[in-house]
């Protein structure tokens, strides 16, 4: 029979190791005597845009930050399980989290641009790791600022404070920052909520674009946004999983009556 | 008149899928298109296996429409398509019912030929191939109006099917005084019949997918309106 649309989104049960950018494996975490995430498990696939969903407090915050261990920075936080990332658990003492967090990036809420030139934003984490020749500087900047599709804009300025950009352009710069360390992995943590809805769809399209380089994974409070962009949805309640599938499934045909709920603003 | 432009959102991804849905409403208008092709050709030459190979392609048919039904509710329910989108894509959706409609009458009208129950008069079966001529071209106007996006066209087309309708009443009232002289084949008589009816109920069908045409186009919804007060509410709206 014809086939007339195409959709290549795996079921998340046939996601394989090789397809795997992070597994998550029976991962809890608690900040004192509060448990945060209860048991999670998942495999979030390679070069593909996966959204975290659910009530605030309900854990996604902490999940992605769990992915480059920005968590180590609160005291009282202990976590158990194992967060597999290139064959390694990176919950392991031995992982040298500078390097972790050169290969998994991120980006938060509200655009923060060093308050210094646009140039110097993209290449300080270059810069820290030893890159002094200025040739490649240049190259990097130039890629990553093209990548953020940010180029066209501040190519003439380049040396102008970031914060003279705007709102939009100052995430792109940001995003721009993450991905001159090429990262495998970047992770969004509510990146267009201080952002117009036309910026919204800019750098949802730029998303789009980067996918086919490094694998997404984003949190955010819009569902209809994680409807747009995502390829896969997991949704969490009070740090459980509720349920995590492709996003087609998920946004017209959930399994759990919870996910139905939520989804549908029935949520109670 | 207001084109809907498919490719000017800034998601490509969005340009794609709204490209690719109407696209597939396109293919699926060519293949019942053809299928009605095949159809007065079978009727014309008696053609048994031709007439098999439209009965199983319905089943091709059928299958476009629950793909694009299921495409259309996946992009609401992802893209949460508003105004012109909005429009097209319920234009879509409604459409689709109509076309696989039409692949039902055809299918039902190639069953008489696998069964050869065609009319054994000459008159009546090129009457019929005449007025199936007027369908299969009202039905490549209608596509096409769909495709540009074109009210005028599709106003055109919506008119054709008054000529259909008078043709068919015609048909049928000498259909019906030839049964009077020969009532032993009742059956085969009323198999005529219901394949007559099918060809106007295709040019029906047309006529609703310009109804929404002019829906996608205007935003105006014209079904069960006369020409001519639809005319006059499309120039009340300029």
């Amino acid at each position: 029979m014809l086939k007339l649309f195409e959709h290549n989104t795996l079921n998340v049960n046939d996601i394989n190791k090789d397809q795997t950018a992070v597994e998550v494996k029976n991962l809890s975490l608690w900040f004192g005597n509060k448990q945060v995430l209860n048991d999670i498990s998942m495999r979030i696939p390679r070069n593909k845009i996966t959204a975290l969903i659910g009530q605030s407090g309900c854990g996604k915050s902490t999940l992605i930050s769990c992915f480059n261990r920005l968590n180590d920075l609160y005291d009282g936080c202990k976590y158990e399980g194992e967060i597999i990332i290139d064959e390694r658990n990176i919950n392991s003492r031995k992982v040298n989290v500078s390097r972790l967090r050169t290969n998994v990036g991120m980006v938060f809420q509200r655009p923060n641009p060093f308050p210094m030139s646009i140039y110097e934003n993209v290449c300080y984490g270059l810069k820290l790791q030893g890159v002094k020749i200025r040739r490649h500087l240049d190259d990097a900047v130039e890629g990553a600022l093209k990548q953020a599709a940010l180029w066209d804009e501040v190519k003439d300025r380049l040396f102008e404070s970031a914060h003279a950009l705007s709102g939009g352009q100052q995430q792109r710069l940001v995003i721009a920052r993450a991905l001159a360390l090429k990262p495998d992995i970047l992770l969004l943590d509510e990146p267009t909520s201080a952002l117009d809805p036309l910026t919204t769809l800019f750098i949802e399209e730029l998303m789009d674009a980067l996918k086919k380089q490094c694998t997404i994974i984003i949190v955010t409070h819009n569902m209809q946004q994680a409807a747009r962009v995502s390829d896969y949805t997991a949704f969490f309640h009070q740090g459980r999983l509720i349920e995590y599938a492709d996003s087609d499934t998920l946004f017209t045909m959930p399994e759990k009556k919870q996910t139905e709920d939520y989804i549908t603003g029935r949520y109670g | 008149m207001r084109q809907v432009a498919l490719n000017t959102h800034i998601s490509g991804t969005f340009n794609i899928e709204l490209e690719n849905l109407r696209n597939s409403v396109l293919t699926m208008g060519g293949e019942v298109e053809k299928q009605l092709v095949d159809t007065l050709k079978a009727v014309k030459h008696n053609h048994a296996a031709l007439a098999e190979k439209v009965v199983l392609n319905d089943l091709k048919i059928n299958s476009m429409e629950i793909q694009i039904d299921e495409e259309c509710l996946r992009i609401i329910a992802k893209r949460h398509p508003t105004a012109s989108d909005l429009r097209l894509i319920m234009t879509i959706s409604k459409a689709i019912t109509d076309i696989e409609r039409m692949g039902d009458e055809i299918e039902r009208i190639a069953k008489l030929v696998t069964r050869n129950k065609l009319p054994s008069s000459d008159t009546i079966k090129s009457s019929m191939l005449l007025i199936g001529e007027r369908v299969a071209a009202m039905m490549r106007g209608t596509f096409d109006a769909f495709a540009r996006q074109d009210e005028a066209a599709a106003l055109e087309v919506y008119d054709q099917d008054n000529r259909i309708d008078s043709e068919y009443k015609r048909l049928l009232s000498y259909t019906t005084s030839e049964m009077q002289k020969s009532t032993e084949d009742m059956q085969d008589w009323l198999d005529v019949l219901w394949a007559m009816r099918s060809l106007e109920r295709i040019g029906d069908r047309c006529k609703n997918v310009c109804e929404y045409v002019v829906y996608l186009t205007r935003g105006t919804d014209v079904r069960h309106t006369p020409l001519e007060n639809i005319q006059q509410k499309l120039e009340d709206l300029t």
